[in-house]
């Protein structure tokens, strides 16, 4: 067992842990995103039976935990940890992330998509040029929570043995107990810094943007 | 929309996926014959051996080298270079390990591992190759004594989630002595708990209670011999198995086990 200072510690934890949990954040929040988008348009746009569907699905990711997502997928499938992580918290997030898109949809007022049709212009044009571009806009603040979400829940990987900040802390702590404080505090500060930032600005600063620009209602 | 139609198609996804699940997961239904499982390693380059890296002397991690190591970790490169491949370690939690290695995870179990009727069941095991006790350890400054498990009744008891020291208490609870078991996933927080008077005692391997001797004031009240040690991979795969057991076989006849023994044990 050797000593290790404070710098040595959070240099180990960066750059044994922290690619797999910027890695898997990607991964989750991007397949969320693809999957809570197409799912969104499905429960506005599409017919009431494939709508139902979607719904089961929202329900069903959003009803389970997901480390029990992960686990399910690492010892039934044969699937590698982090393929396994991955999977789940895409699935889990594009669950949500439907959620944030409809919503964002649906408060892109009536009257827009009235005045659309009046120009000529059909359901998916007015959904592709009218309403879209707007939701995005306004699903931003909703999206950073999921953001800040996504991130942390990255940290369940490390319970199923993916190489994150979690598990990286966790051999410090085998190799010197006396590391548990330290470690833990260390990626405390460096969840903090990864979502404070993005959830400060998507969140707050984005949201008085929308407002001046007229969008996202009086909240 | 109609709620009842609503109701009734989340209950047929629901049902589908946990009818996918029951036909997964019954033995029987799903039979893969034997399959050579080391032409497959030998195309990859890597042989994949699953094990839990926080149980020193057998599995370790180093945080400087980035590497894993300990005495189950040489053996499983023995494995490796017998079929001329890479060793690859997947660590993960230590009662995941066997499902794991039944669906395909990992082709190998080497974590310090005793023959139980249980894993049996489920996975094929090797010769043994490590015999060791289990011992029952408490606080240097505690003054509790006991004569078999069942004097720990009223005591908060650790072990590592999944071992067979675990099941060794639960069976005692099971018999009627009133032990608070609490499980680990880690053996590390277990003594950081000791330590701190969270728990009266943990059971685990001797040689792990020796690594953490070093570290905190502690003492052993308790010792009973456990089964042998021996590596698992699946019963689908029996030229593995062979060429596990003839590495084993060579270690111990050519003095190499005996040296790794020395390595990690030798006081």
């Amino acid at each position: 067992m050797q000593e290790r200072d404070l710098p040595s510690l959070l240099v180990f934890i960066i750059t044994a842990g922290l690619p797999a949990t910027l890695l898997l954040s990607v991964v989750g929040l991007g397949m969320g995103f693809l999957i809570g988008v197409a799912l969104a348009l499905i429960r506005v746009y599409a017919e009431e039976d494939i709508s139902l569907l979607a719904q089961a699905y929202e329900n069903l990711f959003r009803g389970v935990p997901v480390l029990v997502l992960m686990l399910l997928f690492l010892v039934s499938t044969g699937w590698p940890a982090f393929f396994s992580a991955g999977l789940a918290l895409g699935l889990r997030s594009g669950a949500y992330q439907s959620q944030i898109v409809r919503g964002a949809i649906l408060s892109v007022s009536e009257s827009q998509m009235i005045a659309a049709y009046s120009i000529g212009m059909n359901r998916m044009q007015t959904a592709r040029h009218i309403v879209l571009p707007q939701a995005f806009r306004l699903a931003l603040p909703g999206w950073s929570n999921e953001y800040a979400v996504v991130t942390k829940d990255t940290a369940w990987a490390g319970a199923i043995g993916v190489l994150d900040m979690v598990k990286a802390s966790d051999y410090l702590v085998f190799e010197d107990p006396v590391l548990f404080l330290p470690a833990i505090l260390a990626i405390t500060l460096i969840y903090f810094v990864l979502t404070y930032p993005i959830t400060r600005y998507a969140g707050e600063v984005m949201s008085k943007r929308l407002r001046s620009l007229g969008l996202g209602g009086d909240y | 929309m109609s709620s009842s139609r609503q109701t009734v198609l989340v209950y047929l996804v629901i049902g589908l996926i946990i009818g996918f699940g029951i036909g997964f997961f019954t033995p029987g239904l799903i039979q893969p014959g034997e399959v050579n499982l080391v032409p497959s390693i030998q195309a990859r380059g890597t042989l994949i051996v699953g094990t839990e890296a926080g149980y020193p002397p057998f599995e370790m991690y180093n945080t400087t080298t980035a590497e894993y190591y300990g005495f189950d970790i040489d053996i499983a490169q023995l494995i490796a270079d017998e079929l001329g491949v890479d060793l690859v370690i997947q660590d993960m939690p230590f009662d995941s390990l066997i499902a794991a290695c039944k669906a395909g995870n990992v082709d190998m179990l080497a974590a310090a591992m005793d023959l139980s009727a249980e894993r049996a069941r489920e996975l094929a095991f090797s010769d043994p190759y490590l015999q060791t006790n289990q011992v029952m350890v408490v606080n240097g400054s505690s003054t509790l004594e006991i004569d078999e498990l069942a004097d720990l009744a009223g005591y908060e008891v650790g072990a590592q989630t999944g071992t067979v020291q675990a099941a060794d208490i639960q069976a005692a609870i099971d018999a009627g002595a009133a032990i608070v078991l609490s499980t680990y996933a880690s053996v590390a927080q277990m003594f950081i708990d000791l330590d701190s008077g969270g728990l009266d005692a943990v059971f685990v391997d001797e040689p792990v209670y020796e690594v953490y001797a070093e570290l905190y004031t502690l003492r052993t009240i308790y010792t009973v011999r456990a089964a042998p040690m021996v590596l698992y991979c699946r019963y689908e795969n029996p030229d593995l198995l062979a060429v596990i057991n003839d590495v084993l076989g060579d270690a111990f006849a050519d003095g190499t086990m005996a040296n790794l023994v020395d390595t990690w044990f030798g006081g």
